[in-house]
């Protein structure tokens, strides 16, 4: 019972005051920390930019790719056939009536 | 009074006389009694007259039929009777002069029938009917340049009029299909002188006869044939061709190729829509035409 009243060394004030100090004091390898997670970020929204605006041209090219495609298959699509001149005596000759 | 009475005597004489005597031999204008000549018909009625009487009744035999144009492989053959004329009455009133004469068909007096249009180009006919019958026996049409584009001429003649089990009928212009049709192909200018008296729909069984809407356009005698398809047809003589879009409208007849042509290249476009329409348009027929 009684020992569940001693002190934990660990939780003894001094070590946890120099545990903050150490802590709040910048070190050489704090110098800068802002920059580089700011220029991390700038890249990474660089990138993302890179990737968005890739990913735009290629939707572009694709896009263009097809309407392209369906045009040139509207314009080169082969023209109905020229029916020879005898379609049409045939239709004159119908409307000269019975008999001819 | 005595004088009365002989010259009462002598013209009950003379006047069986001169009635004979004006019965069997022409006698000269000044002498015998004056008669009144039967009144003849004009040549314009007479030849309707005739026309409207072979809607019901022909004469037969052996006949010789010679299509210059539209071109084919054999323009001569035989038949037994004349091809009907699908004539249309009031237009050949309205375009046609026509004079008559006497001639002799397959050995039976007939009268020649020459019709001129008003419209130069168009083609020009002559008909020859029975004197006795009334009914053609022989008819013709030349280009507007003087040559033969088909004839149909009865070389023998059977003794008796034939009665036609289906009678014929009479095309008549119809002004409302006029009017549609000039809405379905805004810029068509019609020959002078044609009119749209039927339209029908080529559903476009074969190969080489696509789905089409064909009207036929007249003068009375004359006959062009209008035809709006999708599909274009090779231009010819007597073809005139206008490509519109998707749709080829074509003009078909006996007139020279710049008339053909004209008629066409002002059109601006095909209003589909309104082709297809075409055939469900059955105005009442004009008066003038009956």
């Amino acid at each position: 019972m009684n020992d569940d009243l001693q002190p934990d060394p660990f939780l003894a004030d001094a070590p946890l005051d120099a545990l903050f100090a150490a802590a709040r004091a910048p070190t050489p390898a704090d110098l800068g920390a802002a920059d580089r997670f700011l220029g991390r970020q700038a890249g990474l929204q660089a990138d993302r930019s890179r990737r968005r605006r890739h990913q735009l041209r290629l939707w572009v090219s694709s896009a263009l790719g097809v309407a392209a495609a369906a045009g040139g298959l509207l314009l080169l699509r082969p023209a109905p056939a020229e029916l020879p001149s005898s379609a049409a005596y045939s239709v004159y000759q119908s409307a000269l009536g019975d008999g001819w | 009074m005595r004088g009365k009475l002989l010259t009462a005597v002598l013209l009950a004489a003379l006047l069986p006389l001169g009635w004979s005597a004006a019965q069997t031999a022409p006698a000269p204008a000044s002498v015998g009694l004056q008669t009144t000549p039967a009144a003849t018909p004009s040549p314009i009625n007479g030849l309707v007259s005739a026309l409207k009487k072979s809607l019901g009744a022909e004469a037969r035999g052996e006949a010789v039929l010679e299509l210059v144009f539209p071109p084919s492989a054999n323009p001569l053959r035989n038949a037994r009777s004349l091809p009907r004329l699908g004539a249309v009455p009031g237009l050949i009133r309205r375009n046609f002069t026509v004079t008559v004469s006497p001639d002799t068909v397959a050995g039976r007096p007939a009268r020649r029938y020459a019709l001129t249009p008003t419209n130069p180009l168009a083609a020009r006919w002559v008909i020859w009917t029975d004197q006795q019958w009334n009914v053609p026996l022989a008819y013709q049409e030349r280009m507007s340049g003087g040559s033969l584009a088909r004839r149909a001429e009865l070389t023998t003649v059977n003794p008796a009029l034939s009665r036609l089990t289906r009678a014929g009928s009479v095309r008549t212009v119809r002004p409302a299909l006029r009017r549609a049709l000039l809405s379905a192909l805004p810029g068509l200018k019609l020959p002078d002188g044609f009119e749209p008296v039927s339209v029908q729909t080529q559903p476009g069984t074969t190969d080489t006869m696509p789905p089409a809407v064909e009207v036929l356009l007249s003068d009375g005698l004359n006959v062009l044939a209008l035809v709006v398809s999708p599909r274009p047809v090779k231009a010819a003589s007597g073809v005139g061709v206008r490509q519109l879009g998707a749709q080829s409208v074509w003009l078909v007849g006996n007139l020279p190729q710049s008339a053909l042509d004209d008629a066409l290249n002002s059109i601006r476009r095909a209003n589909v829509q309104a082709v297809s329409a075409l055939p469900g348009t059955f105005g009442a027929p004009a008066a003038s035409d009956q």
